[in-house]
């Protein structure tokens, strides 16, 4: 006799087929699920997966790559990388806040008893100083307490101070640089960030990744010379009054500019304090001013070049001109009477270079100062260059009398690193070389340098030694001996201008300058002098007596031999040139 | 069948032989799996600590680069122009002027001259060729030999 099955048999036999279904159904699920996973999936929902399973993993560190050190053309550092620290401390993990306290009084300068107070409360983090010096950062470690947190914080450092602060620029505290090369070479400075991945799991050893840092920027600039400059433009602002000058020194053959000096300066380790941010701008490169008498230099070159006079050529000089609806005056309102090119430049007249300038023209007038580089930026690497104004025909401010007054450096705005190069080209035989500061770029895996390059030709050789002759006769008979140096063969040229207002000019006030080039047959430095306001008004007074000593100082710092010396050298096959570099 | 009875009797008789076997197996398997725990621990601990030191040398070369540029700058500020020239003052020194300085044209001095009294380019001398043989080995004592023994058979002259 067959027994009857249970019931419960019965039910489980006939749930079974249904359960196993079930369960097969969703192991199919599952495993569809999971090959997906292996397969296809939405890149959004990958990446989200990977930085679930990497935060497990590891973490990523930021590493800010420390900036390029900028140095001068004898490797004395200008700009470098410092540490600060922000200090904090947990109060909480403190055994004995008195002692503590008087330590940490004691090294970083504390109220010891606010220290304490501090040190004995409960709570996990208290600040100390948002910023300490690397130095005290040092001895914050010798305590070798674990309660003392310190986040390094990069600083950027001048160590020379003031020193070429226009030209050098500063770093913000945003880490970009503002100004000077500091601005113009960010890219190159800054160096790239790389993050990092730093693994949580023990047993996976590090990977020494570097930061990409910065590269270094070696520049044209002599400290020494700098320093020079910088003396002797403080000295000049203070015996003539000036609000404030410029000196400029550039090498006319290849374009460098071994000093680049302004008053009033600032210091870049300090530059949050400076009230006023124009005193951040560079002067040299980005201030406007009317060039005075220094531009009868270019207009006569001018017209010599284009063949329109000789330089023995004569006018009749009556001390006025009336053209354009204007009248021109002599500085000194006297009539000069037969006068050559060169008695133009040497005795300054208006009336002569009015006179020529209208004999070129304004096209011919126009197109050799575009030559020479007005109305144009030099392109020098620096950040914040000015362009100056050069009204032409055809422009809506343009009028007939600035063919004259043009001719005298007024009513045309340049920076003074335009004046200078354009006054290096007749320097250097004709040839006008590009202004730079950029001499050398060291990053690890390259090397730079820079090659001078031309901006152009404005004058012929022969036109640029004509010319030269011209301005070493200025020095010798035309500033009552206030620019020249016994021995010395000096080529220059001063230049007195009036302040510009919205209506008209200050009655009182000039800007004076002076540039000029030594030795005058073979040129190693150009020099631009430029001061505002000075309690003397002409440039022959003010500026050329600078210029003079700073001449001085910079043959015996170039190891420049009188002239005679020279030439004897020269005879017996050595190069001056070579000698002192 | 006798064999068969046999086993069967032993193995009734002493019935922890089988258990032994399995348990010395067992043992032997846990032994075996220690030392490649251990093996494995102690490594992953060396990787561990290694990985540490590396972290923390990578930490000191970055402080010491850090120390490095700080110095740097130190350095920088030192010899800064202005403190150069104070420290030159204190030990006597005075600017010189233009009349303090003599140049001195030396005739037949050319300071530019291209050429230098004393050689100062080492010739390049070739590397010298092996040729050592044997054939070459034997020919030099032969020449030795023969050398030795010419020497000794010419008179000596006075």
């Amino acid at each position: 006799m067959r027994s009857e099955p249970f019931p419960q048999e019965e039910m489980l036999r006939q749930r079974l087929p249904v359960i196993s279904i079930v369960l097969v159904v969703v192991s199919i699920f599952l495993l569809g699920r999971l090959m997906s996973f292996q397969l296809q999936l939405d890149p959004t929902v990958l990446n989200y997966l990977e930085s679930v399973r990497n935060s497990n993993y590891s973490r990523t560190l930021r590493l800010a790559a420390a900036r390029g050190n900028i140095f001068d053309r004898d490797m004395q550092a200008l700009a470098v990388n410092t540490l600060e620290y922000r200090v904090g401390i947990s109060p909480n993990l403190v055994s004995n806040p008195r002692e503590l306290a008087t330590q940490l009084a004691g090294i970083m300068g504390l109220d010891e008893l606010e220290t304490f107070q501090k040190l004995s409360t409960n709570s996990s983090w208290e600040l100390l100083a948002p910023r300490v010096s690397a130095e005290v950062g040092h001895q914050l470690t010798q305590l070798n307490s674990v309660a003392i947190q310190m986040d390094p914080i990069p600083r950027r450092s001048y160590p020379q101070g003031t020193l070429a602060s226009h030209v050098v620029g500063f770093v913000g505290g945003d880490l970009i640089g503002y100004y000077g090369v500091e601005g113009f070479y960010q890219s190159d400075l800054a160096g790239r960030e790389r993050d990092r991945e730093v693994s949580n799991i023990p047993f996976v050893v590090p990977e020494d990744q570097r930061e990409d840092r910065g590269a270094d920027l070696i520049l044209t600039i002599d400290r020494e010379m700098q320093f020079l400059a910088e003396a002797e433009l403080q000295q000049a602002v203070a015996e003539t009054g000036s609000t404030e000058g410029t000196i400029i020194i550039m090498n006319p053959r290849n374009g460098e500019i071994l000093a680049m000096a302004n008053y009033p300066s600032y210091d870049p380790n300090a530059y949050y304090d400076v009230n006023d941010p124009s005193l951040l701008a560079n002067p040299a490169i980005g201030e406007q001013y009317e060039p005075g008498s220094v531009m009868k230099v270019l207009t006569i070159a001018s017209a010599l070049e284009l063949g329109i006079v000789g330089p023995n050529d004569t006018y009749l000089d009556q001390g006025a001109l009336e053209a354009g609806g204007i009248r021109i005056e002599n500085w000194d309102r006297q009539a000069h009477g037969v006068v050559d090119m060169t008695g133009i430049l040497v005795q300054s007249l208006n009336v002569g270079a009015a006179t020529v300038s209208l004999d070129m023209g304004p096209l011919a007038f126009y197109g050799k100062l575009r030559d020479f580089g007005f109305g144009r930026p030099t392109g020098v690497d620096l950040q914040g260059e000015a362009p100056g104004t050069m009204y032409v025909p055809g422009d809506e401010d343009y009028s007939d009398s600035q063919l004259l007054t043009n001719s005298f450096g007024q009513g045309i705005a340049v920076t003074p690193l335009q004046m200078l190069t354009a006054v290096s080209a007749i320097a250097n035989d004709g040839l006008m070389m590009q202004p730079h500061v950029f001499k050398e770029l060291i990053d690890d895996d390259r090397q730079q340098t820079s090659e001078p390059s031309t901006l152009g030709r404005p004058i012929s050789e022969e036109t640029a030694r004509l010319v030269t002759e011209m301005m070493v006769a200025v020095v010798n008979e035309g500033l009552d001996g206030n620019a020249s140096l016994p021995g010395y063969s000096i080529a220059g040229k001063t230049g007195t201008a009036q302040i510009p207002t919205p209506i008209g000019y200050e009655p009182n006030a000039s800007i004076v300058s002076f540039v000029g080039f030594l030795p005058a047959d073979d040129p190693q430095v150009s020099v631009l002098v430029k001061l505002n306001r000075p309690s003397g008004y002409w440039g022959s007074q003010v500026a050329a007596p600078v210029f003079q000593r700073l001449a001085e100082r910079l043959v015996i710092l170039l190891k420049i031999p009188p002239d005679d010396i020279r030439w004897a050298l020269q005879a017996e096959g050595g190069v001056v040139n070579e000698i002192s570099r | 069948m006798i064999s068969n009875n046999w086993i069967d009797h032993a193995l009734r008789r002493t019935p922890w032989r089988n258990q032994r076997q399995a348990f010395a197996l067992m043992t032997l398997g846990f032994f075996v799996a220690m030392i490649i725990g251990a093996l494995y621990l102690s490594q992953a601990a060396a990787v561990a600590t290694t990985g540490r030191q590396l972290e923390e040398l990578i930490n000191e070369r970055t402080r010491l680069e850090q120390m490095n540029e700080q110095l740097r700058g130190e350095i920088a500020g030192l010899l800064s122009v202005p403190n150069l020239q104070q420290r030159a003052r204190e030990l006597g020194f005075e600017l010189a002027g233009r009349e303090d300085i003599e140049y001195l044209v030396i005739d037949g001095y050319d300071p530019t001259r291209s050429r230098t009294p004393v050689r100062l380019e080492v010739e390049s001398v070739a590397a010298p060729v092996y040729e050592e043989t044997f054939s070459g080995w034997l020919q030099q004592q032969w020449d030795a030999f023969t050398g030795q023994s010419n020497a000794a058979s010419e008179p000596e002259v006075q």
